[in-house]
């Protein structure tokens, strides 16, 4: 049996950024995660690191958000400082591009009502008329009514991050156990856990976070911990690369560092099914070449198709175990934007041992959800 | 919904294999349609059999007489009522959770599906790849595009050729380009020294099917009697500025510097299963072959109810043997269609052939290893995934930091990102992996393959018409 | 690197960049552009490395071109055409023609 101090579970997105927190600490840490052919959410990920519009019913999530913006500055360079892996965090402000009136009338209006909800607190964000698009977002279509701009907003490269996150949190010591799929986690008398895994592993911790994306639902059952997540399906069309022309993410289309264009977003309630659908993906493409008539000429490398894990009102699920104050789980779909907050406040959290009050708004009791 | 976008059966590569179940089908009365990227049919092994009978019949003789058999296919297919649709590329197959089965295609620059009952497969075989440094230069091809060329347009190499690796499509190039007045330098044979199984299993496969191994150990003969061959070679490098100028390597522990023009490398061929792996068919991994191979039940039946897949594609079986499957996988298709369990007529036609071939490929693949640093190239600097340019070393890397699949594998380096989508690095990459952590190829697994798996560009699939636009424009 | 055995007898004019190819009427664009000498059909997006044909069944795309202003073409699958005007494929970072991105 392998003994932790702290064992995460799950290698995606959210895990990885705790595991790495968690390990400038000096204890030891594992991060177990499951095989190459599990769900693995993490591998589709747009991207943003996104403030505007978030929040609406909840304003703490807006601020959240926001407090992710700005930490992911030091974030991203001291990963890249300890690993020398570039995660290509970008803050230019971003866009919200509507590609007819209804939308875009929805939008202002919906921006409107948040900043009324949330107060100003840097929540700033600009309406901007196709007129004055064209300098900003070069080849924005004929069609694109305006957009709505906030600088608070930027983009990353995800599949960088996970590999950057991982990275550094061997460098710090700890140990990464791949194909370790956890079946059963057994509480200890006297405090602590096992945790056992398919093919035959085991591991023993003091504290534990589970952080296994579309798993934590059954994992955090066994201590009694109600997690409701359901997957969302979503698709992204990427295409060659091609010269360096948008550098200002947007809801529809980003250009990555190496000249990819990413095309989005789409959500579809499919189960579990991971799988592209042609008219889903046409309807994408559709979509984006009414915002960029441009993009048109370009061949499409690759698309795919990942399951989000969905709350019900859309915001974080945080908790901690009430019969097992050492247990915590996280779920979010955000998991990029989020993932500075992740990597310090929330590590803190668990070193700490317990999720501050006034984070409160994130436990599942919102929705009623039985002990 | 027009007549065009709809049949029985859809039909993917105008190969030997192809062109007999496309055949077979639309002889019994199936509306099969044949679609393929290339503007003739013949696929690979017949590739432009029509217009070489037509227009340069003195180059049959160069060729050969197996070739030449080529258009015996080509003429059924023409006669058998098939629906055939030459310059059409397939970019998807819609995936097992859709209500109806249909097939993405490119075709006149305009996008489209197809609606099918079923679908056969018949995507051929590719040569395995064979990274060491310097094969992305200018001036490094494999002997299967020589072959095209010299099929397709008649062309034949110029100055300095050097031919590498083994299999018996390397020898019967060499014979062709021999009769077509132009001989290789030297041949470097990355063979290890036959063991006595090897042996053995020549002399089994010459009492099992003579006529093909004297003509194949004949092209040996004649090629090595008029060429310098060098034996056990490894360390192949090629050099060069812009393009390729000289090779370097290493036989029987003697150092070799060549200068060059050309050099064609060939080691064996494996399935092309990149459509039948984004159809979501399952696939596992054949020791003997040392390739990926789709699971089959019955002729041709895939993992995926509604999908076959024949021929090479199938598992390497060589022409001959892929008209025969071509024929019991239409059987069984046919039969399928009319909800009828397929016959064991259709299974089993000409089963003293099929145990024959079987008996002769066993033997080739004895014969003809794959180069083991062809597998896992040794040096660190050798570019493994051409497209993004990403080399053994950084997934042995990647390996290290805990990758135990070539999809972690593709997140964190780009391999497999590329046009090819793995077609060039698959394998490797996958066995690099597997050799880090000392896993099978089976426990690794493939790239997850996602269309479009041919070239489609953004325009092409926003005008794309299904059906449900037909009924509101 | 490649010579024909018989001389054309249905020859057709194509252009590469400015270079103006005899090739035979029913060539693909890649065996007519190699018969021509031509060692570097373009560049890697990655590193900007030349690259021509290697496996000349539309597998490999290393042989991806331009052709008459349509991109993302395999140069090993497409046949010739009296006056086709052939140039690198754009997104191969190869001489950007810089009208990708603009409105």
């Amino acid at each position: 049996m392998n003994h932790l101090d702290i064992a995460v579970i799950g290698g995606g997105l959210l895990g990885s950024a705790f595991a790495y927190g968690l390990s400038t600490d000096g204890g030891r840490v594992g991060l177990i995660d499951e095989g190459d052919h599990a769900i693995r959410t993490a591998r589709g990920n747009f991207g943003l690191v996104w403030v505007q519009g978030k929040g609406l019913g909840m304003p703490d999530y807006a601020r959240w958000s926001l407090r992710s913006a700005y930490a992911w500055t030091p974030f991203s360079e001291e990963l890249q400082a300890q690993t020398g892996t570039l995660v290509e965090y970008h803050r230019p402000g971003g866009f919200y591009v509507s590609i007819d009136d209804t939308e875009f009338a929805d939008n202002v209006a919906r921006l409107k009502q948040l900043r009324d909800e949330a107060g100003d607190e840097g929540y700033d964000y600009e309406v901007v008329e196709r007129a004055a698009l064209c300098e900003q977002l070069p080849g924005i279509g004929p069609d694109v009514p305006g957009a709505t701009y906030c600088p608070h907003d930027g983009h990353a490269n995800p599949l960088k991050l996970l590999r950057a996150l991982q990275e550094a949190f061997r460098l710090n010591g700890g140990t990464y156990t791949p194909s370790s799929r956890v079946t059963t986690i057994r509480p200890v008398n006297g405090g602590g856990f096992e945790i056992l895994c398919e093919g035959g592993r085991e591991f023993g911790c003091e504290k534990l976070v589970i952080a296994a994306g579309h798993g934590s639902a059954e994992l955090g059952k066994s201590l009694g911990m109600e997690i409701p997540i359901f997957p969302v399906q979503g698709q992204v069309v990427v295409t060659e690369r091609a010269q360096m022309t948008m550098t200002y993410p947007t809801n529809y289309v980003r250009q990555t560092d190496d000249g990819n264009y990413l095309l989005g977003p789409s959500a579809r309630d499919v189960g579990f099914n991971d799988e592209t659908e042609t008219t889903t993906l046409r309807d994408i493409t559709r979509r984006c070449t009414t915002a960029f008539p441009h993009l048109r000429r370009l061949r499409i490398q690759r698309t795919w198709a990942a399951l989000r894990i969905m709350t019900p009102d859309g915001f974080p699920v945080y908790l901690q175990s009430e019969a097992y104050p050492e247990a915590f789980s996280f779920s979010c779909h955000s998991g990029v934007t989020l993932a500075a907050v992740h990597a310090t406040d929330v590590s803190r959290w668990v070193l700490d041992g317990h999720i501050p009050s006034q984070y409160r708004c994130f436990h599942p009791e919102r929705f009623d959800v039985p002990a | 919904m027009t007549q065009d976008t709809c049949t029985d059966v859809v039909v993917v590569g105008a190969g030997p294999a192809g062109m007999t179940t496309a055949s077979c089908l639309a002889e019994s009365g199936v509306r099969a349609l044949l679609l393929d990227e290339h503007t003739a049919p013949g696929g690979q092994v017949y590739r432009s059999v029509e217009k070489v009978t037509d227009k340069r019949p003195a180059d049959l003789n160069v060729l050969g007489s197996h070739y030449r058999s080529g258009s015996k296919a080509v003429e059924r297919l023409h006669s058998s009522g098939a629906q055939y649709w030459p310059g059409t590329s397939v970019w998807e197959i819609s995936a097992a959770e859709e209500p109806a089965l249909a097939v993405g295609v490119v075709r006149d620059g305009r996008a489209r599906m197809i609606q099918a009952g079923h679908i056969v497969l018949a995507t051929g075989a590719m040569e395995r790849p064979t990274p060491f440094p310097g094969w992305t230069l200018p001036g490094v091809m494999t002997v299967g595009a020589a072959q095209t060329l010299l099929k397709s347009s008649g062309l034949v190499p110029e100055g300095r050729i050097a031919v590498a690796g083994s299999g018996p499509l390397l020898y019967l190039y060499i014979s062709q380009l021999i009769k077509a007045g132009k001989k290789p330098q030297v041949i470097l044979d990355t063979r290890p020294r036959a063991s006595l199984q090897t042996k053995l299993s020549v002399l089994a496969a010459l009492t099992v099917d003579p006529a093909s191994m004297f003509r194949g150990l004949g092209w040996m003969r004649e090629v090595r009697r008029e060429i310098r061959v060098r034996e056990r070679v490894h360390r192949l490098r090629a050099s060069g500025v812009e393009k390729l100028s000289s090779i370097s390597y290493e036989s029987c522990d003697r150092q070799f510097t060549d200068e060059v023009d050309l050099l064609l490398v060939h080691d064996g061929v494996i399935p092309n299963t990149w459509l039948a792996m984004s159809a979501g068919c399952r696939h596992h991994w054949n020791v003997q072959q040392r390739c990926w191979v789709p699971d089959i039940t019955g002729a041709g039946q895939t993992s995926r109810q509604s999908v076959s897949v024949v021929g090479d594609a199938a598992g390497i079986i060589g022409a001959d043997a892929s008209v025969l499957h071509g024929e019991a996988v239409a059987c069984e298709v046919a039969a399928c269609l009319e909800g009828k369990q397929p016959g064991v007529v259709g299974n089993a036609a000409h089963p003293l052939l099929a145990w024959q071939h079987r008996t002769l490929r066993r033997c080739l693949d004895q014969f003809y290893p794959p180069a083991q640093e062809f597998e896992l190239p040794p040096d660190d600097e050798t570019v493994v995934c051409r497209c993004e340019e990403v080399t053994a070393g950084e997934i042995r890397r990647v390996a290290a930091l805990g990758c135990v699949g070539p999809n972690q594998g593709k997140a964190f380096t780009r391999c497999g990102m590329g046009p090819c989508m793995g077609r060039k690095c698959g394998v490797t990459v996958s066995r690099l992996i597997a050799e880090h952590h000392g896993l099978s190829m089976h426990e690794v697994g493939h790239y997850r393959i996602r269309p479009p798996v041919k070239p489609i560009n953004v325009g092409q699939l926003a005008d794309l018409e299904t059906d449900a636009d037909a009924h509101t424009d | 690197m490649y010579r024909r055995r018989d001389p054309i007898s249905d020859s057709i004019i194509i252009w590469f960049c400015d270079r103006r190819i005899e090739a035979a009427a029913d060539d693909s664009v890649a065996a007519a552009l190699l018969a021509a000498s031509i060692s570097c059909f373009g560049r890697t997006a990655v590193s900007g490395a030349p690259r021509a044909p290697f496996c000349m069944i539309g597998n490999c795309f290393d042989c991806l071109v331009e052709i008459d202003g349509e991109t993302n073409l395999q140069a090993c699958l497409v046949t010739v055409r009296e006056g086709m005007r052939i140039r690198p494929h754009p997104g191969n970072g190869f001489g950007d023609n810089g009208e990708k991105g603009e409105a």
